[in-house]
């Protein structure tokens, strides 16, 4: 029985949860990662009333499905009733829930994230917002991630550049533009909950606004080869404080350090409103 | 069997093929189609056409082949007609000119592969002779498919008419009416454009 | 309707012309069964690797584990990971999924249900499953190239399919054989929908025919219309890849000119929306059938099934760009495929409303391809409704490419497809083989499968919204996903029970088509369609004569009916 080892291993790593109990451990998996980002909340908002409503809905056909079994089965309910379901009054049944899942459900999650994504997820910061503003290039398997420097312009040779590593503050809006080297990635924040896929020769970018101090994970969500699970990038977000003063420690360093000579590391572009 | 069993047997069989054909043709049209929704794909999404400095290629051959593959269609036509006539000489006589135009057609596009290597379009030099050379390539091999099925036409040019065939017959032709007809599409969105 | 009558095949004589290259669509539809089958074993095997991985990273595989990996102790390495999910899924969609339910079913019933002595076109339907066998053999072959099978995923995306990221034959070989399958299936459609079209029985009209053949012929006509999409799609990747072109070849990656890897994934989801369709038509047919059969009263609201299957056929050409909203399309084009898709629901929905209108008010028994039925209801209900969040574009931000995907669309392709195959097998095995199933090894099959499925896909769905994303060889490389160890170690035992429910059935069906004596009856279930008016199993001629059909195909508890049948047959007149 050793398979049932990392089993109980794993129980035992998660003693801290112990105390949670079995349901409150299961509902624990059962969330999302901490959302730290300033409009998390409304892809949460919007699962969750999707659940309400799909629970509603499909509590409505178990009910069908497990009652009428139920209650007209053959033993009980000898004779069926003889109908093509085509009379006026089945029609109309069928038409208002047919109409009801699309009119209850549909349409308002459809307006409501159609709302969202217009207002927020596309409504890209502008130049007088002064966002952050980062490019990030995945390759197989690594992201890297660049900065402009002090001259606020990309591509330049004080450009900071980050392998794995991204650091944002919060409280400021971010955009970051993404493009791929080789195969098709996906930066992929979950605590952000947001992703875009990084496609060779096309810029895609993303933005959002952290909330909280601390260290999160960042993945590659598209399949790009055998080590497609060990893309992981690290993030932090540090008080504005702190992140000015990384920053400037970085800028210090990137200019001493940064190898002009090598092509490679200029795989930066203008950047483009 | 009595003669109006079979003669009904006949009519169902043109019936079913006439279907079959209808179905098949649409699944061809839309590998064609597909294969030009890329072409326009590019097309459009590049800024300039032909890209990088690369040159059109002219339209004299890819003329010559339109005109090939149309007046081989006319010429089958005629063939079919001298079948459900029956007129061995005819049918021999328009058979052979629709095969050596089908043959011709392939001798020309041997000719634009050969003038496009020429003009310095490789295959592998990029998305515009890529296009190219991959759509003609797949249009061409649908060419030989038809040729080797109008090889199984080649008892009739001894035996006659036959009631059994006629469905052979309309098939092959159909099919190469539609390659002619997917040949001319290609000629004005690729090259005329 | 019948264009005309066939003439009654001679009967084989030969071994090789009566089991192998049969012209019958009876034995083609079985060749295609047991080759759906045995696929199903392979990528039910390949999935259990993949489970075990997941849950116990770095531990061996048991049993078999040490045989296949034996440079590695038996553990499964990533490279054989990535290899094992891509041939899963191809495996289980096109070369189990598909043969099962359109090549054996759609096969075997549409000339049977429709009063035919064949398809119509005979030899195309034998060169059809040579060149599928052809095409899993070259499958089966890729896994033994010195790179090993294709590792892209069943999408296949390039630039990771082309050179660039997978330079093995596996892959080539891989868009190969797909591409002869889709000869295969195009050649398969276009013998079924002129079946279909000209070789009706007499009085049949096409609301007379049973709505397994309505949900079998849309189903061909999205075959024959969008498998050359895929094709086309192929033929391109080959190219690519072998002579050098650089359609999808961009960025860094171009050596010259640039491609667009994007048009691939355009042109896969052309053809792959409809595809999703293409596998589920056929098992909603055969449930809204089975449901009227054993509920023992008419399909409620048949027309309005069939067109509603016929809707959702229509609409599933428009709505393919709700898999691409991470690739940033156009915002237009977004919303626009957001609310097309959305409207998919209103069909959905209508076909609910019948099913649950069929079985009220019924006389309802509960033999083993009933209770298959009602769960294909309960876990397509499951996967209809999940499809809303990855359909609306905000949260499938979040939930793009994790395995709440993953667990949607295994609702609804493997378990309400399984269920629905599953189901099939058990109704028309009297049909097919001539004996029936043991109906307690059924019914332990299907509550087992049951319970072992929705462990496995709500499993699945709980890990993705939590933020598991697909694909990945050890999840627990990250934080965030370390919580989330004893769901998944869940999961797998779930599957490793809805592998072990599988034995059931195959000791049931090897069982009782090689050792079984007692003979089932002409029409067991007692149901009017047409391939129960004929012996069991069917003879080579399928019909005698060939029957006038007069009434509709579900007739049950008629009040008007005297004697002690409660159906009608297709070919009686309705009292």
């Amino acid at each position: 029985m050793g398979f049932i080892t990392p089993f109980l291993s794993a129980s035992v790593a998660q003693a801290a949860d112990k105390q949670l109990g079995f349901w409150g451990r299961l509902w624990n998996m059962m969330k999302p990662p901490e959302d730290i980002s300033v409009h998390g909340n409304l892809i949460d908002w919007l699962f969750g009333y999707t659940t309400y409503m799909n629970i509603f809905f499909f509590v409505l056909v178990c009910v069908g499905l497990f009652g009428f079994s139920w209650a007209y089965r053959a033993s009980r309910h000898p004779k069926a009733y003889y109908t093509y379901g085509n009379k006026k009054i089945h029609v109309i049944v069928a038409t208002i829930i047919g109409l009801s899942v699309f009119i209850g459900i549909d349409m308002n999650i459809t307006r409501m994230s159609n709302d969202d994504f217009v207002g927020v997820f596309t409504n890209w910061p502008t130049e007088k917002d002064k966002p952050v503003r980062i490019q990030a290039l995945g390759q197989q398997w690594a992201w890297h991630f660049r900065y402009a420097g002090k001259d606020g312009l990309f591509n330049t040779e004080d450009d900071v550049v980050q392998l794995n590593d991204l650091r944002l503050p919060i409280d400021r809006k971010v955009i970051i533009q993404v493009l791929s080297k080789d195969v098709i990635h996906s930066l992929y924040f979950p605590n952000a909950r947001r992703k875009v896929d990084a496609i060779p020769g096309r810029l895609t970018r993303l933005w959002f606004q952290p909330t909280k101090a601390g260290n999160w994970d960042i993945a590659c969500a598209e399949m790009c080869g055998t080590y497609h699970y060990r893309m992981k990038a690290h993030l932090t977000t540090y008080s504005p404080e702190d992140y000015a003063a990384w920053l400037s420690e970085a800028q210090a360093k990137a200019l001493e350090e940064n190898d002009i000579e090598n092509p490679e590391l200029f795989w930066g572009w203008k950047w483009q409103w | 069997m009595n003669k109006a069993l079979e003669a009904n047997q006949i009519q169902g069989k043109q019936a079913v093929h006439a279907v079959g054909m209808t179905v098949l043709l649409v699944s061809f049209a839309m590998l064609f189609a597909t294969l030009l929704l890329g072409y326009i794909v590019f097309r459009l999404t590049t800024d300039t056409w032909p890209p990088q400095g690369l040159a059109r290629i002219p339209l004299t051959l890819p003329t010559i082949s339109t005109l090939i593959i149309g007046v081989s269609s006319v010429f089958f036509m005629n063939f079919e007609k001298a079948f459900m006539t029956n007129q061995l000489g005819k049918m021999r006589a328009f058979f052979g000119l629709t095969m050596g135009l089908g043959l011709g057609f392939m001798l020309v596009q041997l000719e634009l592969w050969n003038s496009m290597k020429e003009m310095g379009l490789w295959v592998s030099g990029g998305a515009y002779p890529s296009l190219f050379y991959s759509l003609t390539w797949i249009h061409a091999a649908h060419i030989v498919m038809a040729l080797v099925s109008l090889l199984f036409l080649v008892p009739r040019l001894f035996e006659g008419y036959d009631m059994d065939r006629i469905t052979w017959v309309q098939n092959v032709g159909k099919f190469w009416h539609f390659l002619g007809l997917v040949w001319f599409v290609m000629y004005i969105v690729m090259f005329v454009y | 309707m019948a264009f005309f009558e066939q003439h009654i095949h001679s009967e084989p004589k030969t071994f090789l012309s009566k089991y192998i290259f049969s012209y019958d669509h009876k034995v083609i539809g079985k060749q295609f069964l047991w080759y759906g089958i045995l696929f199903l074993g392979i990528g039910g095997i390949m999935a259990l690797m993949i489970r075990w991985t997941l849950a116990f990273p770095g531990q061996a595989f048991p049993i078999i584990g040490n045989f296949l990996f034996p440079e590695t102790g038996g553990v499964v390495p990533p490279d054989t990971y990535a290899m094992l999910f891509t041939m899963h899924g191809t495996i289980m969609i096109f070369y189990a999924i598909t043969p099962i339910l359109i090549g054996a079913f759609g096969n075997f019933l549409i000339p049977l249900q429709i009063g035919a002595r064949d398809m119509v076109f005979p030899l195309l339907n034998m060169l059809s499953f040579w060149l599928a066998f052809v095409s899993g053999v070259i499958l089966l072959a890729s896994l033994f190239t010195p790179l090993g099978a294709a590792a892209g995923g069943w999408t296949s995306y390039p630039t990771l399919s082309t050179l660039i990221g997978s330079p093995g034959a596996g892959q080539t070989l891989w868009t190969l054989a797909l591409f002869i399958l889709g000869i295969s299936s195009t050649m398969g459609a276009v013998n079924y929908i002129t079946t279909i079209i000209v070789l009706r029985a007499p009085g049949m009209g096409y609301f007379d025919m049973p709505l397994s053949v309505w949900g079998l012929g849309l189903t061909a006509i999205l075959n024959a219309i969008f498998l050359p999409v895929l094709g086309a799609g192929l033929l391109l990747l080959i190219f690519d890849r072998v002579f050098g072109t650089t359609f999808f070849l961009a960025g860094a990656a171009a050596t010259s000119g640039t491609g667009d890897p994007i048009l691939f994934q355009h042109v896969f989801w052309i053809f792959g929306h409809p595809e999703v369709y293409i596998l589920i038509l056929p098992a909603w047919g055969i449930v809204s059938d089975l449901l009227s059969f054993f509920a023992r009263k008419p399909a409620f609201g048949a027309k309005a099934t069939a067109l509603a299957m016929t809707s959702i056929t229509i609409l599933s050409t428009v709505v393919y760009g709700h898999h691409m909203y991470t690739t940033q399309m156009s915002p237009l084009l977004t919303q626009s495929f957001m609310t097309l898709t959305m409207t998919i629901s209103i069909p959905s929905a209508i076909f609910f409303a019948n099913w649950l209108g069929t079985i009220w008010k019924g006389s309802i028994k509960f033999p083993t391809p009933m209770i298959f039925s009602l769960g294909v209801v309960f876990v397509f209900g499951l996967g209809g409704l999940t499809g809303l969040y990855l359909a609306t574009v905000t949260t499938d931000l979040y939930l793009h490419d994790t395995y709440f995907v993953v667990g949607h669309f295994h609702y609804t392709m493997a378990a309400s497809v399984l269920l629905g195959g599953y189901a099939a097998v058990y109704f028309w095995m009297p049909k097919m083989f001539g004996k029936m199933l043991n109906e307690t090894l059924g019914h332990i099959h299907f509550w087992l499968t049951f319970l072992g499925l929705n462990g496995v896909f709500m499993g699945m769905m709980i890990v993705g919204y939590a933020g598991m994303h697909r694909r990945i060889y050890n999840p627990f490389v990250y934080e965030f996903l370390e919580r989330l160890i004893p769901m998944n170690t869940f999961v797998t035992y779930s599957a490793l029970l809805m592998g072990v429910a599988q034995f059931f059935f195959v000791i049931n069906f090897v069982y009782t088509i090689f050792f079984k004596k007692e003979k089932a009856s002409d029409n067991p279930w007692e149901v009017g369609t047409l391939e129960w008016t004929i012996p069991s199993p069917a003879p080579v001629y399928n019909f005698k004569e060939i029957p006038v059909v007069k009434c509709g195909p579900h007739e049950f508890g008629n009040p008007n009916l005297t004697g002690d049948r409660d159906f009608q047959y297709q070919t009686e007149e309705l009292v």
